[in-house]
């Protein structure tokens, strides 16, 4: 009943969300609230939160792929599988925030080597063929299985997502498959490594790059994008696997080291975003300390002390910190975390536009799209939201078809090849 | 020199004296002169300008005209044009912000000269200062190194210029510029949810010499917009449309490269400017304060 529901709930927000993308589309960014001087809006909020997010989700693979964490062996597929979905959903609200979108192509061909964003576009495309690479490398024997047992639709799935892999029949060339999958993932990873930290510092960039706004001109910029990432990341997994993992007796152990990670991660995202408030409120230049004075004063206050710092810190820390907490707290602070990330993108983007390029130039010509104010449309919103449906259904749908959670064969290797490793250390 | 420039002044205020009618009729006549040196010129035949009414030779305009076509004599790479804004002359009519509206047939959300008014002082010791803001056509534009295709450059004479086909609108210039310069074309029209979307809106601009109707889905609806020193006047051997505007001859326009010409002259001035200099842009815009 509740998973009816769910999907439910998801199926009309995708509708909406492809009707609200369709009008934006056809009738061009006049629809949106965006103005001249407060240039980028609810959209590229959402950019930059999905990016983290895949950013995040893959930083979190890695530590069980490159750095051989086996405890959070069990969430490393859905990571992966959530930092793909998460930067296809980075990638079209960056789509459509373009006043030509048909052009996109133009990012691939006439490229600008000193621009942060057409490096970025180029690393986004590595880092997807990255997460393509690895998903096939993990999934790719139980896909084979999967399509020999299933019939009809699913089989025919299951069978394209192989891309023509079959499992040997002997268990000897399996072996050698494995550890050869093994082996390429932990190549993939390394390469991945520094290509989400490109991914995601880099996005940082596009912004710290910009001497124009002093609110974001500044070398903590792409940190603090790195680490509210990571924040992201932890807390998606958390959600993930508190609410669709499977019910066995690891599952309350990792959600806790999952959470004390989350714990760190947000602790050292606090320190950042503190050091950079008071050395920015100390300033008396107007570009560095209005945006900060906005964020914390002005008429949006409550994004920063309900959703940065209540949704996003506080309140999942006292949940997580709870002795007695059940899975679905845990997950429940995971949301919470995710939803507060949005926040910390938005006052991101937003405040920047608070103080006017010149002084006076904001009254210089009366004009509704030459002000220093931005609220987001109702096609901005609903397409937002619709497209956030779109991705988490997406997403759910393929969480529950693909073996993600299930992963006894790889797991299997793994103990043997850490087993191999321990005994060669005692030895 | 003193002596020659006292005459000029003696010259124009007399000129003044005589009246707005006869002066009206002098200003015309040196206008249509200079339109036919113009025509010359495009048809290849002269580069000077003749028979200018005496006095009026050393007009500051006719003297800006003359020097354009000589820069426009020389190769492109050669050229470094350059705007001189005196804010003591002034007075904060817009005229150049409304002609350059006109003149770009610009949209809602868009103006490339906006006219920033400031108030110094408190009463009885208050002034008001004008502060015309064009594109500055950096040396440096931070503008040009954020686009991630190459559809903003610097062209060879200085001008920082838009290749409307290539841009994708991704705004992201609009976010480096620090003097809120670029502009963007939201598509929208001022007579939009009338009965009907008035004809003036619908002419062509001829931005970068290329004449374009402002339609849906095409450039440059969609594309990062700017000042771009009306460089398909100046091609045609005209001034931009905010230095012939300019009812305050505030507005000067020239080569720099020319060492002998008036914007030169100007900017050798104690009361020159250029604005947000601490950062390294180098604006090719010069305010006499």
């Amino acid at each position: 009943m509740l998973r009816k529901a769910y999907y439910s709930i998801l199926v009309v927000l995708s509708l909406v969300g492809v009707w609200a993308t369709f009008t934006r589309l056809s009738e061009g960014l006049k629809v949106t609230g965006l103005t001249t001087y407060s240039t980028w809006g609810l959209w590229v909020v959402f950019y930059i939160f999905f990016i983290g997010l895949s950013a995040g989700s893959f930083l979190l693979s890695t530590m069980v792929y490159v750095f051989n964490m086996k405890q959070f062996e069990r969430i490393g597929k859905a990571a992966l599988l959530s930092a793909f979905f998460s930067l296809l959903a980075g990638m079209v609200f960056i789509l459509i925030d373009l006043g030509h979108p048909a052009r996109f192509w133009h990012t691939l061909i006439y490229r600008q080597a000193n621009s942060v964003l057409s490096w970025e576009i180029q690393l986004y495309l590595v880092y997807l063929l990255l997460i393509v690479g690895e998903l096939w490398l993990l999934l790719r024997e139980q896909l084979s299985r999967l399509a020999n047992a299933a019939d009809g639709f699913k089989a025919t799935l299951y069978k394209v997502l192989t891309l023509g892999y079959s499992v040997p029949s002997e268990e000897k060339v399996l072996e050698e498959h494995r550890a050869k999958a093994a082996k390429w993932l932990k190549v993939l990873g390394i390469i991945g490594i520094p290509t989400a930290i490109g991914v995601h510092g880099g996005t940082g960039s596009i912004f710290g790059v910009v001497a124009a706004k002093h609110y974001w001109n500044s070398g903590l910029t792409p940190i603090i994008f790195l680490v509210s990432a990571l924040v992201s990341g932890a807390a998606l997994m958390l959600l993930v696997y508190a609410f669709m993992g499977p019910e066995n007796g690891e599952k309350k152990s990792l959600l806790n080291q999952l959470g004390s990670l989350l714990i760190l991660f947000i602790s050292v995202d606090l320190l950042l975003v503190v050091s950079e408030f008071l050395v920015g409120l100390y300033s008396v230049i107007p570009d560095a300390k209005e945006p900060l004075l906005n964020i914390i004063a002005g008429p949006n206050w409550y994004i920063f002390w309900l959703g940065q710092i209540g949704l996003g810190a506080v309140i999942p820390i006292a949940l997580l910190a709870n002795k007695n907490k059940t899975t679905y707290t845990s997950g429940l602070a995971g949301l919470f975390v995710v939803m507060g990330i949005v926040a910390v993108r938005w006052n991101l983007i937003i405040p920047a536009y608070t103080t006017p390029h010149l002084e006076g130039l904001n009254n210089a010509y009366v004009d509704a799209r030459l002000v220093y104010e931005y609220a987001p449309s109702t096609i901005e919103w609903l397409s937002s939201l619709g497209l956030i449906g779109l991705f988490v259904l997406a997403f759910s749908i393929a969480c529950n078809l693909l073996p993600v959670f299930k992963n006894e064969e790889v797991e299997l290797n793994y103990d043997r090849q850490s087993q191999g490793l321990s005994t060669s250390i005692q030895a | 020199m003193s002596s020659k420039s006292d005459e000029q002044k003696m010259d124009r205020r007399s000129l003044i004296k005589a009246g707005v009618t006869v002066g009206s009729g002098v200003l015309l006549a040196s206008a249509i002169k200079t339109s036919t040196s113009v025509a010359d010129v495009v048809g290849g035949k002269s580069t000077q300008i003749k028979d200018l009414p005496k006095g009026m030779a050393d007009d500051e305009f006719s003297r800006m005209q003359t020097e354009l076509l000589k820069a426009l004599a020389k190769p492109e790479t050669e050229n470094h044009w350059i705007m001189v804004i005196d804010q003591r002359k002034c007075v904060g009519c817009i005229s150049c912000t409304v002609a350059c509206k006109a003149e770009n047939a610009l949209p809602p959300g868009a103006v490339y000269r906006p006219v920033i008014e400031h108030e110094i002082g408190t009463f009885p010791n208050v002034r008001r200062s004008f502060l015309p803001r064009p594109c500055m056509h950096c040396e440096n534009p931070p503008c040009v190194s954020v686009c991630p295709v190459n559809a903003t450059y610097k062209r060879p004479d200085g001008i920082v210029s838009i290749n409307y086909e290539r841009c994708i609108g991704c705004r992201y210039c609009l976010n480096a510029c620090p003097y809120g310069a670029r502009q963007f074309d939201w598509g929208e029209y001022y007579t939009e949810n009338t009965p009907e979307i008035q004809p003036y809106e619908k002419v062509a601009n001829y931005e970068y010499g290329i004449g374009r109707v402002r339609e849906k889905g095409n450039s440059p609806i969609g594309n990062a917009r700017k000042c771009h020193f009306c460089v398909h006047r100046i091609k045609k051997g005209m001034l931009p449309t905010c230095v012939t505007t300019c009812m305050g001859r505030a507005t000067y326009f020239g080569d720099l490269n020319d060492k002998k010409s008036l914007v030169h002259e100007l900017i050798g001035s104690a009361r020159v400017m250029r604005l947000k200099e601490e950062l390294g842009t180098k604006p090719s815009v010069y305010y006499l304060v």
